[in-house]
């Protein structure tokens, strides 16, 4: 793909325009494009709005970006705040601010701070997410490591290794005044490590339940643990 | 269609694979979303796949993922076409398909000696049922028919295609997403080709 040739769409300031092939697409101000845009660089500062597709090799939204459409890039990073009408195909992907995604994230490498709503699906190799998180599909990835910082939501998690804790709190001084947890339907994995959770049915190899966990099924094949102040209301090793 | 199914739990012990291994393969769609069937069972909800097509998958996976990537193991099972062009003479000379089907195909359908994958499937489907004897070449003439109209419902859906007859006249149907299909007794299937699985088989011929 030759780049060099393309131009460079930069919108300052109130404006609007076309899609098309560029090679960077910055917007400052409060720019609206109005269709699909596909590019080396984008960058979204102010509030823009994308009606359209973005695809991009690299691309950062640090102001209040909307796309209505999908985002397509080797590497996302939101900061501000972002909301993606469909999905996202990232093969890194940070999200630090608050981000919407009306579709699915598909991605490599998923980092998540802050506070994220996914509607469907949300698969990477690894997710390491220290935030609050709603998720309406399935969380799924090689590696699951969560910090929960408030109320999270999936309907499941599966993958070969699943963490989940709780964030340790300053001096433990705030503990139990706003207990936060993390609600899913089911858990399937090889390694399971969980606290603070609220499952339906738990199922993996090994299998170490910490505090504060409300259980109904907990089926293991290897072996399991369990911490004192925590609720399994069956247990069966398969 | 009754298929056998098989639960998540069932499946993991018979085939020997880890949690971790289904869903990464899960997650590189070398495992279709619509085997994924959700049932309530006593115990909660629980995830069954259809038993032959799954255990048929897991076998291929296992066997050739020594010698491919996952990736391209994705490429291979997905019947989203990737972007291939080939000759008329390349087509035959690899084999996927004989000379006189060739001719036949370029007769009726009239189209370029270049061949992209839709194209592609569509002779290797002639070719299959004719050299079998299944059908004959009008019936071809009417399958052509069939598949050309239909190009983008065998490019993204599950597609089966049917030659049926009854009283010396024959028919052609293209089922999508097929959930069975039933017929009073006169009628007699002639043939019954999964596009999907020729798909494959292309794909291996090609690989």
């Amino acid at each position: 793909m030759e780049t060099k040739k393309r131009g460079d769409l930069i919108i300052n300031g109130f404006g609007s325009s076309n899609g098309g092939q560029f090679y960077q697409v910055i917007v400052n101000g409060k720019g609206t494009v109005n269709s699909d845009i596909d590019c080396e660089k984008f960058e979204c500062n102010g509030t823009g709005t994308i009606n359209g597709n973005v695809v991009a090799q690299s691309a950062k939204i640090s102001g209040n970006g909307k796309v209505n459409g999908s985002i397509e890039s080797q590497y996302l990073s939101i900061d501000g705040s972002a909301k993606v009408a469909n999905n996202l195909f990232v093969k890194k992907l940070k999200i630090a601010g608050k981000a919407y995604v009306g579709g699915k994230i598909k991605s490599d490498e998923l980092n998540l701070r802050g506070r994220i709503t996914v509607e469907e699906d949300c698969e990477a190799e690894v997710i390491k997410a220290e935030s609050q998180f709603t998720i309406g599909g399935l969380l799924n990835a090689d590696l699951v490591d969560i910090t929960i910082f408030a109320n999270c939501k999936a309907k499941e998690i599966g993958g070969q290794t699943i963490l989940i804790k709780q964030k340790s709190s300053l001096l433990g001084l705030f503990k139990g005044f706003i207990p936060t947890q993390l609600e899913t339907e089911l858990i399937e994995g090889d390694k399971i490590e969980i606290e603070n959770t609220k499952a339906g049915i738990v199922r993996g190899n090994h299998v170490s339940i910490g505090p504060n966990c409300v259980i109904d099924v907990v089926e293991h094949s290897g072996e399991l643990l369990m911490a004192e102040n925590t609720v399994v209301r069956e247990i069966r090793k398969v | 269609m009754n298929e056998e199914l098989i639960s998540k739990k069932d499946l993991l012990d018979l085939a020997g694979i880890s949690y971790g291994q289904l869903y990464r393969w899960k997650r590189k769609d070398l495992i279709p979303e619509d085997w994924f069937i959700r049932k309530s069972t006593f115990t909660g909800q629980e995830t069954f796949f259809p038993k032959e097509k799954i255990l048929e998958r897991i076998n291929k996976i296992q066997t050739m993922k020594e010698n491919l990537s996952l990736d391209e193991l994705a490429d291979m099972f997905s019947p989203n076409i990737s972007d291939l062009q080939l000759e008329a003479d390349e087509v035959i000379r690899r084999n996927i398909v004989s000379k006189s089907v060739m001719e036949f195909y370029l007769e009726n359908e009239k189209g370029k000696h270049q061949f992209h994958f839709s194209r592609l499937l569509e002779v290797f489907v002639l070719e299959k049922l004719l050299q079998s004897g299944e059908i004959n070449l009008d019936e071809a003439k009417m399958l052509l028919q069939v598949l050309m109209d239909n190009r983008d419902q065998v490019k993204q859906k599950n597609a089966d295609l049917l030659v049926t007859r009854k009283l010396g006249l024959s028919s052609c149907l293209l089922l999508v997403n097929n959930e069975g299909v039933y017929f009073d007794k006169g009628t007699k299937i002639a043939a019954h080709v999964s596009l999907v699985s020729c798909m494959e088989e292309i794909k291996t011929k090609l690989g």
